[in-house]
């Protein structure tokens, strides 16, 4: 378990301010935020690498904020893996297991070695290894000591996506297999979906929003962490009440006004907004439809982007906006760059931020 | 010396073969000014001379002294300016600037001004030299003399490598072996040295080689027993070249042949 309780850190010329999140036991974090948000810096508190100013580290219920990283049971792999250069692969998948004999030290490498499948790579150099090799072993030496806790710093960023695929399910195998609590920096919205059970997504040294990556995608509570996460269609814009403005903490009808078209939402404040609106939430089609979604807006399809099954549609509304379809309405459609179209979602679907 | 063959002078023109004719030209004149005096040195030497130089007891004596000093005082060197260059490169703390700049002197004064202050700040009439005499260690006049000029003017030159050769080390690395298990010290023998040591090393080899050749600093401070500069000097003086030649080829082979097999030491570790 990890639990960060107001953890405020001073790290040269960048704080950590008041950052509260917690991994269960056993469960799978993930830290997301773009570069320089202080991804690293907050790892290596976990660490033990700083010291806090103020609030604390709990490691499986224990109070970690005051003992050196040595004491904390904590494996660590950096974004460019830090092997030692001056050891062979073998040395540093063992380096942790001093205190072990050299038998059991040496089975223990082998083993972790032929599970993340570089066992015929134990005597090399690790200059003359590739990145995903280099990877592998930086996870093998992190794991070696059996540590309660391990961090990774973006470990996937310098893959390429098949390697990192496949990295990626052994490390949920491994996962699922050692129990350890595991907290990742990222800056891949995607991998925290397929990764995480919880994520804290990162900002200027802050926690913007942190949840599981299903309430953070379904429900930004911001218009950085929308746009961060990807989740499609973020629009400026303004909300205006239909009828009398709403009691606290209740909702109702309202327009959003984007300029280039105006959208039925459902507000709990007026005033300047973002709206978040997911591509799989918008409908397409080539006349205006009849029933109750009544935010029609009409565009003109500007790229289409097949990926398989689903194809982003790109439009041109006035300001850019991006539908999900699957391919086979896209082609059901007709559509093709230059068509006019008609985009439409419901009341409900608009989020404001 | 770079090549200007034909078809690389048409390719660039009479301009860019000028340019090189003249860098070649100045680099060799220079290369000549250095490697002209020692060969001349060497070529002055009759064997029979040399045989002489090394069959008295003075000579052979004036060697191993120099030897023995130097390797006291590069041994100091490291014992002392290791850790100071682990601070200076890892550390940030007040006056570290200050003391930077305070290493960097002993290069820039003429070393018998060196010399005259470390006499004033351990001859038997100062605080320092007194506490040392009492406590039954002779400096000025004697060999620890010597040692102490030559630390004094060859510890920036290791320091300054340490210093670089720990700056070269990512932080990084370190903090991975703390996570898995060692405290600072044991990082800093198994991580920290090990990647660091061999131009830690080619920094000892550089302070030795400089402390053989202090003349300035250790001339005031112990004339005898002499080391291997200032026995040259002597018979100089005394005896003029023909004396002095001698010695200066065997002192000049003996610090070659030092620097020599420590550099090929260094070299051997590289990964």
């Amino acid at each position: 378990m990890i639990r960060l309780e107001g953890l405020t850190v001073d790290a040269g010329d960048f704080t950590l301010t008041d950052v509260t999140f917690d991994v269960p036991a056993g469960g799978y974090g993930l830290v997301i935020g773009p570069t320089g948000s202080g991804k690293t810096t907050l790892l290596e508190s976990i660490a033990g690498h700083t010291r806090p100013r103020a609030g604390r580290v709990l490691l499986d219920d224990r109070d970690a904020s005051g003992l050196p990283p040595e004491a904390r049971g904590v494996g660590f792999v950096y974004q460019q893996y830090h092997l030692f250069p001056h050891l062979t692969v073998a040395e540093n998948i063992g380096y942790g297991l001093r205190r072990e004999g050299p038998a059991a030290r040496r089975a223990r490498v082998e083993a972790l070695a032929a599970m993340l499948g570089i066992g015929d790579l134990l005597g090399r150099s690790v200059h003359r290894l590739s990145g995903g090799e280099q990877q592998r072993a930086a996870i093998a030496r992190a794991l070696a000591p059996r540590p309660r806790v391990l961090l990774l710093d973006e470990p996937f960023a310098a893959l390429d996506p098949s390697t990192r695929r496949a990295l990626r399910r052994e490390l949920r195998a491994l996962h699922a297999r050692g129990g350890t609590t595991t907290r990742q920096g990222t800056h891949d919205f995607d991998e925290a979906l397929r990764l995480g059970e919880r994520v804290a997504v990162l900002a200027d040294g802050r926690v913007a929003q942190a949840g599981t990556p299903e309430e953070v995608f379904r429900h930004p509570n911001s218009a950085f962490v929308a746009r961060f996460i990807g989740a499609g269609n973020v629009i400026a814009g303004r909300v205006r009440w239909l009828g009398a403005p709403p009691a606290d903490g209740e909702s109702a009808a309202a327009t959003f006004d984007a300029g280039a078209f105006v959208l039925e939402v459902v507000a709990e404040r007026d005033g300047p907004a973002h709206a978040v609106l997911r591509p799989e939430d918008l409908t397409l089609s080539r006349l205006v439809p009849e029933g109750s979604a009544r935010n029609h807006v009409r565009a003109t399809v500007a790229v289409l982007e097949r990926t398989g099954p689903v194809t982003l549609v790109h439009l041109d509304a006035g300001r850019p906006l991006v539908a999900s379809l699957t391919t086979a309405s896209v082609d059901a459609l007709g559509l093709a760059p230059g068509v006019p179209v008609v985009a439409t979602a419901k009341a409900t679907a608009v989020l404001l931020v | 010396m770079p090549n200007t063959n034909a078809p690389d002078s048409a390719r660039h023109g009479p301009r860019r073969l000028a340019g090189r004719i003249l860098v070649a030209g100045l680099s060799a004149l220079l290369v000549l000014f250095v490697a002209g005096p020692l060969l001349r040195l060497l070529l002055a030497a009759r064997p029979a001379s040399l045989a002489a130089a090394l069959g008295d007891p003075e000579v052979r004596a004036s060697i191993a002294l120099t030897v023995a000093t130097a390797g006291a005082a590069t041994a100091l060197a490291l014992i002392g300016g290791v850790p100071l260059a682990w601070l200076l490169a890892r550390r940030r703390f007040r006056g570290r600037r200050v003391v930077e700049a305070l290493l960097d002197l002993p290069v820039v004064v003429p070393h018998p001004v060196a010399g005259i202050a470390l006499l004033l700040f351990l001859g038997r009439e100062s605080a320092v030299g007194g506490a040392l005499a009492r406590a039954g260690l002779e400096v000025v006049n004697h060999v620890p003399g010597i040692v102490a000029a030559m630390l004094f003017v060859s510890v920036p030159l290791l320091v300054s490598a340490a210093r670089e050769a720990f700056a070269a080390v990512d932080p990084r690395l370190e903090r991975v072996a703390r996570t898995l298990g060692d405290g600072p010290a044991t990082v800093f023998r198994r991580v920290t040295l090990p990647l660091a040591g061999r131009s830690i090393l080619a920094g000892a080899v550089l302070a030795w080689a400089r402390s053989v050749s202090e003349f300035g600093a250790v001339v005031v401070l112990t004339y005898n027993p002499k080391v291997g500069s200032i026995l040259t000097f002597d018979r100089f003086t005394t005896g003029g070249l023909a004396a002095a030649v001698p010695v200066a080829v065997l002192l000049l082979g003996v610090a070659l042949a030092v620097t020599a097999v420590a550099r090929l030491l260094v070299r051997d570790r590289a990964p």
